[in-house]
Parts: C-alpha cells; structure tokens; sequence
C-alpha cells in the first residue's frame, strides 16, 4: 500500500551531499512541532556493512570452521579401536593379539578375514587354517561346511549346533558346560589320542561340550558326556568348545598356549575369520521402496529444501532492529497485605486474626457510634448496646468469643459483620 | 540485502522444471536464475543510503490522545525508491502502522504520516528509521537502519480536569460570604452592602450603618496571594499499583486538579516533587501557563526505588515558600514507611504551615476485609483490617501533630483534597 502524500516542491536537488544533511530553516514549522533535522544514511557503505556483519559473525564461522575439522579428523581417521573379544588385534584382556602376535612371529602368516568372501579368497590362495570365530552365529550351516571344505584344516571356536550340521565330519553340541557356582573350575586332562591336546595336558576352562570323533578334555554335561576340545579322525577339523582359551587374559594358563599355537599354527596361513552381519545370506530378492519411487523426487525434496530455506531467510529478517521499552515495576499495593494474610495461615494464627478482626469491627461501631476512639471495649459495647437495643451480654459474648480453629474462626468472623451491619445499618 | 515472497514464490516454481527435467542442472539453472534476478534488484534498487529522512513531531501529547509522527522521505538518488520504512517506536508509543510502504521518484520527497495512540505517560523515544529499498523486480531489497532519534512527551491525562467547574463554582461561592456563614478568623474585608433579611445581625456594621441611613453590613472574601506548596512524593511507596495505577499518577492526577483550582483562587502555587532529592519543581509565579508547565514537569517523573528523605522537607518547603503557606504532601499512610520517615519531620512542618497529607487508599482493602467465605478469605480479611487500622492510627499520629489527612481512594483522592483546600480556605486557615 502506497501511502505517502506528494510534496509538492521538493527542497532539495537530487544528487546533493550524501552525508547528513545541513538544518534547514526555511520551512515554517507549525506551532508545538518539532522538525527534526534531516539525516541520511548511516554513515557507513555497502561495504562497512558487510565487513562489520563479517566481523560480528566471526566467532561464529570459527566455531562452525573448527566443528568442520572436528568432523572430518573423525571421518577420516575412522579406525576406531577394535574392541571386539577373541579379535586379532585387539590387546585388550579379552583380545586375542597375544596369540596372533606369537604365532606371527613364529612364521605363520595370519590373515584377518572382514567377510565371508574375504575368507574364501584368503583360504583358495593356498594351504591355509580357518579359524572361525561366529559368536553371533552369523553363518549359515552351508557357509561354515564350505569353508571348512575349502580350509586344510578348519578350528571353530564355540560354533551352534545348526552350524555344525553341513559339515563332513560328525560333531553336535552337547551344551554348555555347568556353572559351578563356587567359581573353581576344575582342571582338565586331556584324556584323548590327539597330539595338541595331549600336548597341552591340562586345560582350565569352561565353555561347551561337543561330540566328535575325538572327544578331548571331556566333561559331563548333564547325562551326556562331550569335550571342550573335538577333533575328526583325521585332525582336519576341530570345534573348540572353549575360545575363551585364546585370550590374553588366559592364554598364559595351564596349558592354554600349547593348545592354541599348535591348533591354529599347523599351517604357513591362518585365516583368522570373524564373520559380521553382512555375511548373513538373505533369503529371497527384497525390493528397494525407493526405486518404486519416479526419479524426480530425491531432486525435487532437495529443491523444496532450498525453498524452504530461502522461506525462512524471508521471514526471518525483520525490518530494522528490535525497540526496546523500559518497563515500570509493578508492585500491588495490596500486596503486603496479602503476605500477611498468608503469614498467618501458614502458622495458623487463629488467635491473633480473631484478635484483629474483633478490634477493627470495634473500631469502626466506636466510630458509627460517635464514641471516643479512646474509650474502651467495655464503652463501646454499652453504646451498641443502648443503640442497638439488645441485651449487652449478647453482644458482649458475640464479641468477646475466642475461636480455636479455621472453621470457628470463619463462623465468627462473619458473625461479628453480620453483627455490625446490624447494630449499625449503613 | 533481504529477500521477498516474490522470491521464494519464484523459487517455488521451479518446481516444474524439476520435476520435468529431473536432474542437477535443472536446479543449478534455476538457482543461477534466482541468484541473478536478485543481483539485478540489487543493483538496480534505489540506494537507502541516500535517502534523506526528516521527522517532525508534536512537543507534547496528553495520555489517551492519539498523535501523528511525520516523516518525509527525500530521494537523492537517480532512482525511484521503492521502500518500506518503519519507525523503531518503543511499544507504548502505540505506533499504529509503524511500516508502511511508499514509492518516492527520482529527487522527489514523500510524507508518510505515523499515527501514534501513546499508552504511557513519560518521554517515549523512537531511536532509528529502517528503509528497505525493493529493486524494479521486487525480489531483493537493500535494508538499512538510520539512527534517526526522536522524543515524545506523553503528558499526565488530568482526568480529574472534570471536577474543576464545580470546585471552581464554590470557590467563586466563597466571595462575597457574610462573615456568619463561614465560621473563623482571618478572612479579609471585602465591601460593605445593604443588609437583607437572612443576614446574620453579627455582621452588621454599626459604623457605617450610622452614617447612612440603612443597615448596612460587611462582607468578605477569602484570603488572596497565600501560598500552597504541593510535594509529591516519588519515593518507592509512589511505585505500588492502587487499581492498576501507580500512586504516584493519582498524585499527579490530584496535584494538577489542586494546582489549577488553587491558582484560580488567586493563591500562589508551587509543586514539588520529591524523593532524598528535587525532582521538579514549578511555579505559578513563573511566566508561562502554570498547567502546562506543570503537566511538562510532571511527564518524566517515575517513581524512583529508594525511601523518601523527608527530615529535608521543610528546608525545601522553606526556600519556594518562606511565609506560612498550605503544604499538601501527596505521599502514602504505609505504617513502616511514614512512622521512621514523615512523622518525625512532619512538627518542623506543622509550626510554620498548614499541612495537609493526602494518600491513595487501596479499595482492594475493603474489598477483602469484608470476604469472609473461608479460612484464607478470613485470614486475608484479618490482614487487610490489620492494614486498616494501622493506616488509621497513623492517620491519627498525623493529626495529633497538627496536620489534616486526606485518604481516599484514587477516583475520589484528588476531589476530596480540592474540597479540603476549599475548606481550608473558607475557614481562613490558610
């Protein structure tokens, strides 16, 4: 809306100084008006304008600068530390580096696996031992016989009975060994022909019992009876029940080193295979939602975020900066009476606004009454007494009653105005 | 530099050519099409810098009337300006439509006139003009804000003004009284007139009856050229709101009705207002309209949060009025506040001068004083009589020092203190 009226002469040339401009006295001013002089421009350019806005949101581009470089120095040196139990580089106590660094050290070349096809390609490469670590059970039966297959000789570390189903030799889980409740666990001889564990002799550990064609460190699970270290005849293939042997924490004990570096280090490669669950194999062809999708709608929510942005950029900005009002400060007058008021009940002063109430009724009929302020209770009730023509111990029992609590206290209180605006009828 | 709706509307139809042309060059093109017709507005928008602002206000304005602020726009610049211009009044100036458009040719200057509706007595103050600039497009505009300071005087309302024509008339009632009619001393001779049945026979001059040959008897008129001395205070007890008012604007409301109908009645006035210090101070014996001085002085004043010095006053009183003169105190009855602060300075006073305290009485007093429903009620009845009768035995200490008390509540304050001073001066106490 257009709402500016025409002047019809205007008083100055286009083009004149462009910094405030001089008072002008020329025109006539109407009586009790003020005409300011004229001001243009605030002194500073474009430029001092951008460069003061620069200077102002500069701790805000730093700030934003450094979150930058926060999130890229994270982004790329992404390796975060492999806190994974039994993992090959992991030093913490539940790791496995100790093993892998030993066996490394004595020749074998041990190959960390990320995935399924990873571990095919590192066991086709050559002779090479599998050891498959799947706490998650990840793998399908399928997937663990074939790497089996493919591995020399193939070391499972606490596998689920279904994993074990596809594989040539026959081995089941018997379950986990008992939890014996005193914490001791005891010791295990190997009591089986296998050379790797008889050369290891005893082992203390728990975990789970399979069967197999050999059964060592054997232990009863219930009725049934399983090892927590089970070969096939031929050696090819063992299921230890017990991984947690290989850990840096434990690794050191009983004969837990023996069996570790002889079970994983028989061959020149050990394929060290934590499986993840990208290697699950997914059953059946899933469709992706979004290719249903026509191929304009990723690009148009990319246009209509900018909209929306520009939107708040148009909105947001408003027309000259915020004026600011000083604000009076308002205090009730009442408000102190109200304190009281609340004073009273909170230490339930009964007594004390009977007292107040009986006094300022007196007040006011020594007031309507025409009797001195200075006269007495005792005055007073005689004069309303006379006024009123009722008997003075009626009035003076009404009056003189002392209330003990709240409910007594409201009954009395609206007794006494009642009382008044009877004795004295405005 | 601001963008428009017309922009983003813009921008929104770019909708079409991304879904038709799916892909990243149909944004880039429309995103080079939105960059460049702002830059074009930008660049062809009349510069806002070089736009000569002139604001003309009135000096003054009474509370609950409406005034214009008046600014005219020169365009220096070789372009039309097409702007939006808001005036940055502080909210209480009531600025009706403090943007408005307007499109100023080449070298051209327009008015734009700002109707302000004030909703506070006080100095209001606009501090700066925003000029936003639109380009020929109306897509980009160039925005500046221009320290442009201005102030309005938003002068006390004087409400009571409606009960001047009759205090006035029984002031004017007073002059040619017999002297019967208004019991006490001092009043001064005024003329001599033929007596008439009614008259008291007291009033009769003999003297003058003796020479001629009909009664005849004296008449008065009400002292002329005494002083009234009005103090208001702006101590801390002004701030407390009575009716959602400050006491300290019903003072000024009772000041300036007590003022005008003292000055009427040929009495010297001179208010002050006062805290530990003189906050203003006016006379009538000044050149110059005594309410419009006074409504002027008495337009800033706040109440200030700090307890009134009144051990002062009479030092005070003494220096804009050395004669006996009627002192009317515009304070409040608060027990605490008067007992350490007004009484013990109040026989200074009371030896030299008539002195009148007048106080707004809070009606909400009354009000829960007679609400006795329920326990809080009762309770809240019993704390406000407590407030009552410490207001009253205050009032009485005031008394007992010599001093009349005026407490009322603020509709009926500044009526009841004109009948005061009237009766005052009808006695001739003054």
């Amino acid at each position: 809306m257009i709402r500016g009226q025409r002047i019809s002469s205007p008083e100055h040339p286009a083009g004149s100084s462009r910094d405030a401009g001089p008072p002008d006295d020329r025109g006539s001013t109407p009586a009790g008006q003020a005409t300011g002089h004229e001001i243009m421009g605030d002194g500073g350019s474009a430029l001092t304008t951008a460069r003061a806005r620069l200077r102002r949101s500069l701790p805000l581009i730093l700030g934003a600068i450094v979150l930058a470089l926060i999130l890229l120095i994270n982004l790329l040196a992404g390796q975060e530390e492999d806190t994974r139990p039994l993992s090959p580089d992991n030093a913490a106590p539940a790791g496995a580096r100790a093993v892998a660094e030993v066996l490394a050290s004595e020749g074998v070349d041990v190959v960390r696996a990320d995935s399924y096809d990873e571990a095919v390609a590192a066991l086709e490469e050559g002779p090479a031992t599998l050891f498959l670590n799947d706490a998650q059970q990840y793998l399908s039966a399928g997937q663990v016989g074939d790497l089996a297959a493919l591995a020399d000789r193939a070391v499972l570390a606490a596998p689920a009975g279904r994993q074990l189903t596809a594989l040539d030799d026959d081995f089941a889980q018997v379950g986990a060994v008992p939890f014996d409740l005193s914490g001791d666990v005891p010791a295990l001889s190997a009591d089986c022909p296998d050379p790797d564990a008889t050369a290891a002799g005893t082992l203390t550990a728990t975990g789970t019992a399979y069967t197999g064609a050999v059964e060592c460190f054997p232990v009863a699970v219930g009725d049934a009876t399983g090892g927590l270290y089970t070969t096939s005849d031929d050696g090819s293939m063992a299921v230890l029940g017990a991984p947690s042997i290989l850990s840096n924490e434990a690794v050191t004990e009983d004969g837990n080193a023996a069996l570790a570096l002889r079970a994983l280090g028989s061959s020149p490669t050990l394929v060290w295979y934590e499986p993840t669950g990208a290697d699950v194999v997914s059953t059946g062809e899933g469709i992706d939602p979004r290719t249903l999708l026509p191929p304009w709608v990723d690009p148009l929510l990319v246009w209509l975020l900018v909209c929306a942005v520009l939107a708040v950029l148009w909105r947001g900005r408003r027309v000259g900066p915020l004026a600011s009002e000083p604000l009076p400060v308002v205090v009730r007058a009442a408000e102190t009476a109200e304190g009281r008021a609340r004073l009273y009940q909170d230490s339930r002063a009964v007594g004390h606004a009977a007292a107040t109430l009986r006094a300022a009724t007196l007040a006011r009929l020594a007031r309507r009454l025409r009797v001195d302020r200075s006269a007495s209770a005792a005055e007073v009730i005689d004069a309303a007494s006379r006024h009123s023509g009722r008997p003075r111990t009626e009035l003076e029992q009404r009056l003189r009653y002392i209330p003990t609590t709240n409910h007594q206290l409201v009954l009395w209180a609206q007794d006494i105005l009642d009382l008044e605006k009877e004795i004295t009828p405005s | 530099m601001v963008i428009t709706g017309r922009l983003v509307l813009l921008a929104l139809l770019g909708v079409v050519p991304v879904i038709v042309y799916p892909g990243a060059t149909s944004i880039l093109l429309w995103a080079l099409l939105l960059a460049v017709a702002v830059g074009l507005d930008l660049a062809l928008a009349a510069s806002p810098r070089r736009v000569g602002i002139r604001r003309t206000l009135p000096d003054s304005v009474r509370l609950g009337e409406q005034c214009t602020s008046v600014v005219v726009l020169r365009n220096d610049t070789s372009r039309t300006l097409r702007a939006t211009v808001r005036e940055a009044w502080q909210p209480s100036a009531g600025a009706v439509d403090p943007e408005q458009s307007v499109a100023v040719p080449s070298g051209e200057a327009r008015r734009l006139t700002l109707l302000l509706r004030p909703t506070r007595r006080g100095i209001l103050r606009v501090e700066t003009v925003t000029v936003r600039s639109a380009g020929p497009l109306g897509m980009a505009a160039r925005q500046v804000t221009v320290p442009a300071p201005g102030v309005l005087r938003v002068l006390p309302p004087f409400d009571s003004k409606r009960h001047l024509p009759s205090k006035l008339r029984r002031l004017r009632e007073l002059d040619g009284r017999a002297a019967v009619q208004i019991r006490g001393a001092g009043t001064e001779f005024d003329s001599l007139r033929d007596y008439v049945r009614g008259d008291d026979v007291r009033s009769i001059d003999w003297r003058a009856t003796a020479r001629r040959r009909d009664t005849v008897v004296r008449t008065w008129r009400p002292e002329r050229d005494r002083s009234v001395v009005v103090v208001l205070d702006t101590s801390r007890t002004s701030a407390a709101r009575v009716l959602d008012e400050p006491r300290l604007d019903t003072g000024i409301e009772a000041a300036l009705l007590l003022s005008v109908l003292a000055e009427r009645g040929g009495d010297k006035v001179h208010f002050l207002a006062y805290d530990r210090r003189l906050r203003a101070r006016v006379d009538s014996t000044a050149k110059g309209n005594l309410l419009a001085s006074l409504v002027t002085a008495m337009a800033p004043l706040d109440a200030e949060l700090i307890e009134a010095d009144w051990s002062r006053l009479p030092a005070q009183v003494r220096a804009v009025s050395p004669h006996r003169s009627l002192v009317v105190l515009l304070t409040s009855l608060d027990a605490g506040a008067v007992e350490e602060g007004l009484l013990p300075a109040l026989p200074g006073l009371t030896e030299r001068h008539v002195v009148v305290v007048a106080s707004v009485r809070d009606p909400r007093l009354g009000e829960m004083s007679a609400d006795r429903s329920t326990a809080a009620a009762t309770f809240r009845a019993a704390a406000a009589e407590r407030s009552l009768l410490d207001r009253g035995a205050v009032a009485q200490q005031i008394r007992l020092l010599g001093a009349e008390v005026v407490d009322a509540t603020p509709a009926d304050l500044p009526p009841l203190l004109a009948d005061t001073y009237i009766r005052l001066k009808a006695t001739g106490r003054l």
